[in-house]
């Protein structure tokens, strides 16, 4: 199978996935309808009504940790075909990834150092 | 007639799941339990909330259970047994697990509750805390089967299992793989105790059953994953291929469950400092120590 026919499988089978649940949504509407009663639609809050919409502004208590995820997910996208021919390069592909690593090693202590790691 | 097996597979490990996990949970054995709460899912009202951002509320539970039917699709059971042998199946394995998070906040910016929408951003700073112990291990996976086919990286395991080779990915795996399944101890999301069920609180009926179903579903894949990943795959004596791959997948995703039934809940913020504290420098640890075995043991 080529590249684009494996793709084209794993699109029908989500297209697949999603009229499953469809049917089974259908299913359940025949079973009955869903009846109408006040207060019924509440969300659920513990007696006490949270302020409506709930879409507000939250303190994000991690953002340092927010700022370095960034930068270990950008060296993700080069270590996976580093790693793909890392037997072939040899012992060059170990030093140069090393000196990559170690860099952003350092930012880490450095970050943590600057109490990035503490809940803000 | 692969797909129909991969899935049969799939589901089926999901069902026993749930049997087994309600065998743990009550102390009864009973196989027919998912079956009738199921079909009582069916029967009962699924309420749609006061004000609601509708899209999001309907798309969550869907595609949380797309995602992970998509993970399963390119994991193998056997040597022929896989939907699709992508050639870049590892790195596909990231991709789709990366929607997880992304049907988790639709689920609790949905329903416009105070509990499920905490739920939700909970489990964005979760993702900060677990993410980079699932795609650094997986690196030093690829790095020794030289490879991101998933069965080349299976054919790599043949002599010697990673969980031997790389115990230190495994555990870090194991770690990450429950966190991004949100089971206990790492239930943050969804938090009984403390958010009144959190993402889970504003579903009901029929939608609660397809969300239920996609938990489970997301279990079974990341168990598959482990066992693809560290556990040798479909190798072993005697058996089939494919129920060693079974055999191993229930195994792992059985541990998962037991793990969360003996251990307390973990604090958000004890959580990402002890994932970029400990875990990330042992996960790079991991890379270099491979590296170097790759190098110095042909």
């Amino acid at each position: 199978m080529s590249a684009a026919q494996q793709y084209l499988l794993l699109l029908g089978i989500a297209l697949g996935v999603v009229c499953l649940v469809l049917s089974l949504y259908g299913l359940a509407r025949t079973l009955g309808p869903t009846r109408q009663e006040q207060g019924k639609d509440v969300p659920a809050s513990s007696g006490v009504l949270s302020r409506d919409p709930v879409w507000g502004r939250y303190h994000a208590h991690y953002y340092g940790y927010a700022l370095l995820f960034l930068a270990f997910d950008m060296e993700m996208a080069f270590m996976y075909p580093w790693a793909v021919v890392y037997k072939e390069v040899g012992m060059v592909a170990l030093l140069d990834m090393g000196v990559f690593l170690a860099i952003l090693f350092l930012g880490l202590l450095y970050g943590w150092s600057q109490g990035a790691f503490r809940r803000q | 007639m692969t797909i129909a097996i991969v899935l049969l597979a799939l589901f089926g490990s999901a069902w026993l799941l749930a049997v087994i996990e309600g065998w743990i949970t009550t102390g009864r054995l009973s196989p027919a339990a998912p079956l009738y709460s199921g079909l009582a899912h069916l029967g009962r009202e699924s309420i749609l909330p006061r004000s609601p951002d509708r899209v999001f509320f309907e798309a969550a539970p869907v595609l949380l259970l797309v995602v992970a039917v998509l993970g399963m699709a390119v994991l193998p059971l056997a040597p022929d047994l896989v939907i699709a042998d992508l050639g870049t199946g590892g790195l596909f394995i990231n991709a789709a697990l990366a929607y997880v998070l992304v049907a988790v906040i639709m689920a609790g910016w949905g329903p416009d509750g105070a509990y499920a929408m905490i739920g939700g951003w909970r489990f964005l700073g979760q993702l900060i805390a677990y993410s980079m112990l699932i795609v650094m291990p997986i690196t030093a996976v690829a790095m020794r089967a030289e490879s991101l086919v998933n069965t080349a990286i299976v054919g790599s395991q043949e002599s010697l299992w990673n969980i031997v080779y790389q115990p230190l990915g495994f555990v870090l795996f194991f770690i990450a793989a429950m966190a991004l399944a949100f089971r206990a101890p790492f239930d943050l999301p969804t938090a009984e105790g403390e958010l009144g069920g959190g993402v889970d609180a504003e579903y009901t009926g029929v939608r609660l059953a397809v969300l239920r179903l996609a938990r489970l579903t997301l279990v079974v894949t990341l168990a598959s994953a482990t066992t693809v990943f560290y556990l040798g795959g479909w190798y072993g004596p005697l058996l089939p291929p494919w129920a060693w791959s079974l055999i191993k997948t229930l195994a792992v995703a059985v541990s998962m469950l037991l793990a969360g039934r003996y251990l307390p809940r973990i604090r958000e913020a004890d959580l990402m400092r002890w994932c970029w504290v400990l875990g990330i420098p042992l996960a790079l640890v991991n890379i270099i120590i491979v590296g170097l075995l790759i190098l110095v043991v042909p």
